[in-house]
């Protein structure tokens, strides 16, 4: 999928973090007592898992994932900061890594010791750093403050000032890590257009970042890291929105947990001992699929016999737009006696729901609306399907085409 | 001979091991109305207590006179191989931020420690010097050309000192209480290697013990060309070549195998 000669090689690498240091022996005491001294600690965290893929010259590729997935080690790895577990891992020409600004500087020394030493740090020699040096300062706009210690600097500044030397050291290979969620806009803006510039200059770009807009908008390709192993790697826009996706529907599922607090009102006549969802074969679940059958029942207890009730149920998503609610009366029962516990049970056959999650209300009231016990917000559930749509329904459906339409396969 | 290139890198990365040296002295003195000064002061002020204390207070040995000016080139010097070997032990903890974010060889941060270290050291041999003509004025010593093999006593000294600080500072980052045993270690060598005492005011039969020590040779050089002015003996350069070449063949070795861990652990 890429040129002769990528600028980045990577074959089924693999990283595994060693935990020895706070497993058997976190002394050497401890070591030597054991007599263990060998560093190879038993288990470990993977934190990359088979990952294949290259980077053609002057490609820009984005790389997304959450927390934890392994996109800081697979940059460490790329700048060499680690070495993988497994597998190989090959960057053709200069590199510099923009894992953290002004990783390098020093506190108490002024920005000009520090950015000839961090110059030094990122491999350049001290005639090119003295060639650089003034386009550094400008980009940075730290002129004043060159001599003044770089304590004494604001964190902004000392963001540009890192980023400055970074960027003038003229990579081959420039990875990226997050550096743009710390400056202002105005930076952010500068940095944006020095990457631009690397671009057009057949530079390769790997471009780590949580905002997914950006990788979308910046990069041609973009590949996806999940547990440390490769989710997707293809055209950007289309692996941002299935990486949203995923992250939409986990979403789902930690809001599902949240559900049944709601609030619970009503004068006690008659009390909702307990709602659950069925699917199709009667077994209560939490997710169904669009288009399957689905009941809703509610265990319903009265201490004293009432002529006067009504039950209701209320399907609503997350952020309270109600997408379906009927009651007994609307349906047009009406009551004779409720005494005792009770079951109802609504059925569904078929729950064309688009995907998404959903809030349930359940209820037992009087004719004239006044509460016996509204339970809102009840359970939630959640509905996955396989084809997407927009809005909150999912009907069954089917396209069919006449005439000059083609589709590939 | 892959285990030597911890060596090879430091040599490639000179450059760069000099600015963090300059780095450690510029922002030890940086804000300091004195800057410099103190490197004079320190050494200076140990001199003046040396001459003050064995004078009035202590007996000075017999056998060693001037006393103060023995011992002061001795703490001198004892003072840079127990500073750079006690900086080399923090190093990794210290530079952690550069050696996770920065594709950096992490053997630039011992050498660096050893080097600010040796750099004090340079610094306070203008006071030593001082110490010598004074004491030659008022006919204690006579300085004789012997002085001159200090440098080469120093140099040899320096690379065991950057063997035993790639082998401490790599331990380091996977132990936590090898800085305990290297200051332990540290007081204990003061007062078993010649430092305050010539080899000689060691009874003969325990003399081997003394051999063993591995800075006893070093100790015994410095002793030879900036106290006696007489000229370090060959065997005493063959104790001290071979110290230099084994720590840091040792050193090296353990660095380079531990390497890969460093960005992980430290």
């Amino acid at each position: 999928m890429s040129g002769p000669e990528p600028a980045i090689a990577v074959a089924d690498a693999t990283k595994i973090y060693r935990r020895y240091v706070r497993q058997a022996h976190g002394t050497l005491k401890s070591a030597l007592l054991s007599r263990r001294l060998s560093l190879r600690g038993e288990g470990g965290v993977v934190a990359l898992d088979g990952v294949s893929f290259t980077v053609a010259s002057g490609e820009s590729i984005g790389v997304i994932g959450s927390n934890g997935s392994g996109k800081s080690t697979l940059l460490k790895l790329l700048a060499n900061i680690v070495r993988p577990t497994r597998g190989s891992v090959a960057v053709r020409g200069r590199l510099a890594a923009l894992l953290e600004l002004g990783a390098g500087f020093h506190p108490e020394i002024s920005g000009r010791e520090n950015i000839g030493i961090t110059g030094l740090l990122l491999g350049l020699t001290k005639k090119e750093i003295a060639a650089r040096f003034d386009d550094v300062v400008r980009f940075a706009g730290v002129e004043e403050f060159l001599d003044a210690p770089v304590k004494t600097y604001s964190s902004g500044m000392a963001v540009r000032l890192g980023f400055a030397i970074a960027a003038h050291s003229d990579p081959d290979v420039l990875l990226v890590d997050e550096v743009l969620a710390v400056g202002d806009e105005a930076f952010a803006h500068r940095a944006l257009e020095k990457f631009s510039e690397f671009e057009r200059a057949g530079k390769t770009l790997v471009f780590v970042s949580h905002d997914l807009g950006l990788v979308a908008q910046r990069c041609r390709r973009a590949i996806w890291l999940d547990h440390g192993r490769l989710a997707a790697d293809g055209v950007a826009g289309e692996v941002v929105a299935r990486y949203r996706e995923r992250v939409a529907a986990e979403e789902g599922d930690r809001r599902t947990a949240g559900a049944g607090e709601g609030g619970r009102i009503g004068s006690g006549v008659a009390s909702i001992e307990v709602v659950r969802l069925l699917d199709r074969k009667g077994r209560p679940t939490a997710r169904l699929r669009s288009g399957e059958a689905a009941s809703v029942e509610m265990v319903v207890r009265a201490p004293e016999a009432l002529s006067d009730f009504v039950f209701g149920v209320q399907i609503a998503t997350v952020s309270g737009t109600i997408v379906f609610g009927t009651n007994t009366a609307l349906e047009g029962l009406r009551a004779e006696r409720l005494a005792g516990d009770a079951r109802v049970v609504l059925e569904i056959p078929a729950l064309d729901l688009a995907p998404g999650v959903y809030a349930l209300d359940a209820a037992v009231h009087a004719r004239d609306g006044a509460p016996y016990d509204y339970r809102r917000d009840v359970l939630r559930f959640e509905v996955t399907a396989e084809r997407a749509g927009t809005g909150v329904w999912s009907p069954a459906r089917r396209w069919s085409f006449s005439g000059g339409i083609r589709w590939k396969e | 001979m892959t285990f030597l290139s911890p060596l090879r890198r430091t040599w490639a990365q000179r450059a760069l091991v000099a600015a963090l040296v300059r780095r450690e002295l510029a922002a030890r003195y940086r804000g300091g109305s004195l800057g410099v000064l103190w490197s004079f002061l320190t050494p200076l002020l140990l001199l003046l207590v040396f001459a003050t204390v064995f004078r009035f207070v202590f007996a000075p040995r017999a056998d060693v006179r001037p006393y103060a000016l023995f011992l002061f080139g001795g703490v001198l010097v004892w003072g840079f191989v127990s500073a750079a070997l006690s900086d080399a032990v923090e190093t990794f903890r210290a530079n952690g931020p550069l050696l996770r974010k920065t594709t950096v060889a992490p053997e630039v941060f011992p050498a660096a420690a050893v080097g600010a270290r040796l750099v004090h050291l340079l610094l306070a041999l203008p006071v030593l010097g001082a110490a010598i003509v004074v004491a030659t004025v008022r006919g204690g010593v006579r300085p004789g050309a012997a002085l001159l093999e200090f440098p080469i006593v120093l140099a040899l000294l320096t690379l065991s000192v950057f063997g035993a600080a790639l082998f401490v500072s790599a331990l380091a980052v996977h132990f936590g209480d090898v800085r305990d045993v290297v200051a332990n270690l540290l007081t204990v060598s003061f007062f078993v290697t010649p430092v305050l005492y010539p080899v000689e005011a060691v009874p003969e039969r325990w003399r081997w013990l003394l051999r063993a020590n591995p800075f006893a040779s070093f100790f015994s050089g410095v002793h030879d060309t900036l106290f006696y002015f007489r000229p370090v003996s060959s065997s005493g350069w063959l104790w001290m070549a071979g110290t230099a070449a084994v720590a840091l063949a040792v050193g090296a070795a353990t660095f380079e195998r531990l390497r890969d861990t460093l960005a992980e652990e430290a």
